[in-house]
């Protein structure tokens, strides 16, 4: 017998399923937070690290 | 933050890698452009291939794909992301022995590539050709790459991690596994191996990686660059910093299913085509929303992209963006991909892409690093706009011309007569049509070419002013605390959602490369085994076929040959099921036929006719006269002359190692696998007795010529007997 064979008759077509529900739930969690109310000022500190590091490191930071 | 802080730590970044890696872009660029224009022109004229076998069409054009890939591109990515990582992480890189380990290993895997690939040496999957010890040694290499970065990015004293930054590791990971698992394979000696799967299995695992390659080596580490350079010239930030975080989960979420649509209508199971298929379509929103996330960060400074080249060339490139990923959706779509499926229309998408989005965004990145890396004001800025206007008509000519070219060819093939017989049975024919559309793409990589050239002495001469020795600034920086302090607290109390949308637990993903790259292998993996696993494990997805035999051992030196030669650049193997094609080439390709054939040869472009079904077609001495003078029985062929197939000795003592590998990989041979050099001498003089007996040259009893034949020979005979091949199919 063959590994195909097993693997044929063991009936695992329902982790497809399994797998698609965990990526559509992983992928849901992501797009609620990018749009949950705190993540604005987070956002826009994030989008101006490119800008930042030109100058001295420290210089538009506080310490965390 | 002052200076008078206790943890604040002085650095510096290490820009000499970057500058290395800068002039490797430049040379390699410069060096696969004139290889891709070579071979322009030999599709032009065949004269181009000069009657020498490791210049012709087949052995340079993955040549001309890896350079400007894996060079060019490559090289390209390492110079922005070496440049952009330590200054988002605020460190310098990890390791300056790693950064140089990785640069010069880099650059020495090209010399091999461009060593190995004009004399024939070749897995003969696209854009994976290279032998497995050159694979071995991209692993390596790679890994130190990653170790260097990520250690890098364990040092940081920035706690955010940039959306750029998530782009590279994304990339990073992904181009590992997908590098590993296509190149398994079993050598059968030196620069010589067979891979693991065969046929379908083969095919869809090439294709995982081929298409994968595309999104995790020119787009993804290219989007990286874009939301960092973009902001950088244009003085703002990005436009949506949320619509960057959906564009990265959405990309690597969608990317990696997408491979299938590369095989519709082939032998393919069509499950798995259709799921590519509407896994490509969806692809189309978040390339949009990058599109328009990269447009929109140029809100308000429109009147800077009149000035500037840097910001012309990323407009350019951001918009050739967009329409290949509009393109590619669209192509995806089974009936369009029925028409544009093995002509040049792929050829001109790619080039959208390429020379478009990865050329242009590349240069605009360069000519705004230059200054900053040679610490120089750039020599020209009027030299800049004129490759930019260069440059941007050369990709027009190329990518108008070949468009025609792919759509005419198309619908020649698939035109019938009222007769309901194909209005152009010669193929010949409708190759012949596009010669006018192939001389203007010569015109057209030509002027890109140019505009390469005045780029480089731009660079030259802007490094030529460079100070004698350059500055280092000392950038300072506060040290990372242990522990973390949430500058936006989540306040007490209140709700389930309240506490999940404070997401402290998202944000501290964010913080934690480690967990982040986790999740990223487990989007990556969990999608490329739902879709792939299947195809390998259960059987009804290739019924086999009685009939179909093992290859003879002269067969099997002969298959060797045609991917020495790279037929397969220009030839398929696989007859689609669409009438058009059973009328031109008969009976269409079943997935039980490609049992032995590791690797597939399936192909992806059809400059030649098709050959699954070839065999038998053509009597043995017209073989003959038709490798060493393609002109001689199709006047108008564009074929390279293989003369030296005639001239040169066969090895047949080296075939009893390929029976082996090929044993090993559980093809059932028997007798060959003890004497495999004796039957492939004897199959070898039946066959040449023939062709000496039908007014042939003699002695190509020990020719190589005379394995390919047998091969060409075998091609589509074995199913004859179980399924009788359309009558109507003209040579």
């Amino acid at each position: 017998m063959k590994l195909s064979d097993v693997m044929g008759a063991s009936g695992l077509s329902m982790y497809a399923i399994v797998a698609l529900v965990l990526f559509v739930a992983a992928f849901v969690a992501v797009v609620l937070l990018t749009f949950a109310p705190g993540a604005a000022a987070r956002h826009k500190r994030a989008a101006e690290l490119p800008l930042e590091d030109d100058a001295n490191g420290s210089a538009s930071r506080t310490a965390e | 933050m002052n200076a008078a802080s206790p943890h604040l730590d002085t650095f510096s970044y290490d820009d000499a890698i970057v500058r290395k890696f800068l002039w490797a872009t430049f040379i390699w660029g410069l060096v696969g452009m004139l290889v891709g224009l070579v071979i322009a022109l030999q599709l032009a004229n065949p004269w181009f291939n000069f009657d020498i076998s490791w210049l012709s069409f087949g052995r340079l054009r993955p040549l001309h794909t890896n350079a400007v890939i894996f060079a060019f591109a490559g090289n390209a990515i390492f110079t922005g992301a070496y440049y952009s990582t330590q200054r988002l992480l605020k460190t310098r890189m990890f390791s300056d022995r790693l950064s140089s380990f990785h640069f010069w290993g880099w650059q020495a895997i090209i010399v091999a590539a461009a060593i190995t690939l004009p004399l024939g040496f070749t897995q003969a999957k696209e854009y994976a050709e290279l032998e497995w010890p050159i694979d071995i040694a991209i692993a390596v290499v790679w890994v130190a790459f990653a170790i260097n970065f990520f250690g890098t990015i364990a040092r940081r004293r920035e706690r955010h991690i940039y959306v750029a930054i998530w782009f590279y590791i994304a990339s990073i990971i992904t181009v590992a596994i997908l590098h590993i698992f296509n190149n398994l394979s079993v050598p059968a000696g030196f620069l010589k191996s067979y891979p693991i799967y065969a046929g379908v299995q083969d095919a869809f695992m090439q294709w995982w990686y081929g298409h994968n390659a595309v999104a995790f080596f020119l787009t993804t580490p290219f989007l990286g660059l874009m939301y960092y350079f973009l902001p950088k010239a244009a003085d703002r930030p990005v436009f949506s910093y949320k619509l960057s975080i959906l564009h990265f989960w959405t990309i690597v979420f969608l990317y990696i299913w997408a491979g299938p649509h590369h095989l519709h209508y082939t032998a393919l199971p069509d499950w798995a085509s259709t799921l590519g298929m509407l896994f490509s379509v969806m692809l189309w929103m978040p390339s949009w929303g990058g599109m328009i996330n990269g447009l929109l960060t140029l809100r308000g400074a429109w009147n800077k992209v009149a000035e500037e080249p840097v910001l012309k060339f990323f407009v350019v490139a951001i918009t050739a963006y967009g329409m290949s990923t509009f393109e590619g959706p669209m192509l995806s779509v089974k009936s369009v991909n029925s028409l544009a499926h093995y002509t040049d229309w792929i050829i001109a998408h790619v080039h959208t892409g390429a020379l478009g989005w990865n050329g242009l965004l590349t240069f605009g990145m360069i000519y705004w690093l230059a200054p900053r890396l040679f610490q120089a004001p750039l020599h020209s800025k009027k030299l800049a706009e004129l490759h930019f206007w260069i440059a941007s008509f050369g990709i027009l000519l190329y990518v108008a011309a070949i468009y025609s070219a792919g759509i005419t060819q198309g619908l020649m093939w698939r035109a019938f007569d009222e007769t309901g017989r194909l209005a152009y049975p010669d193929f010949v024919e409708t190759v012949m049509k596009l010669m006018p559309m192939y001389w203007v793409r010569v015109a057209g990589g030509t002027l890109y070419i140019i505009g390469m050239l005045v780029f480089g002495y731009n660079i030259l001469m802007t490094w030529r002013a460079r100070p004698k020795t350059y500055d280092v600034p000392q950038v300072s920086a506060p040290r990372l605390a242990k522990a973390y302090v949430d500058p936006h607290p989540v306040p007490a109390g209140g709700g389930l959602w309240a506490r999940f949308s404070g997401a402290d637990w998202h944000r501290r993903w964010e913080r934690l490369p480690l967990l982040f790259s986790v999740m990223v292998v487990v989007a990556v993996v969990v999608a490329s085994l739902a879709e792939i696993i299947p195809t390998f494990l259960i059987r009804s997805n290739v019924p086999t076929i009685a009939s179909v035999k093992p290859y003879t051992p002269l067969e099997l030196a002969g298959r060797d040959l045609y991917i020495r030669e790279g037929c397969f650049n220009c030839h398929s193997q696989m007859v689609r099921p669409l009438r058009h094609e059973t009328e031109r080439f008969g009976e269409y390709s079943k997935p039980g036929e490609f049992v032995y054939d590791h690797p597939f040869l399936w192909g992806s472009r059809r400059i030649g006719p098709d050959l699954a079904r070839v065999g038998g077609k053509f009597p043995d001495l017209w073989h003959v006269r038709h490798f060493d003078e393609p002109k001689a029985v199709v006047p108008n062929s564009i074929m390279p002359t293989y003369g030296h197939l005639g001239r040169n000795a066969l090895d047949f003592d080296g075939i009893q190692r390929k029976i082996d590998a090929m044993a090993m990989l559980g093809v059932p041979y028997g007798e060959a696998l003890t004497q495999a050099p004796a039957m492939a001498r004897e199959q070898a003089r039946t066959m040449a007795e023939a062709i000496r007996a039908s007014g042939g040259p003699d002695g190509l009893g020990d020719r190589e010529v005379i394995a390919l034949i047998a091969y060409m020979q075998k091609l589509g005979r074995d199913i004859r007997t179980a399924a009788p091949v359309a009558t109507g199919a003209r040579p």
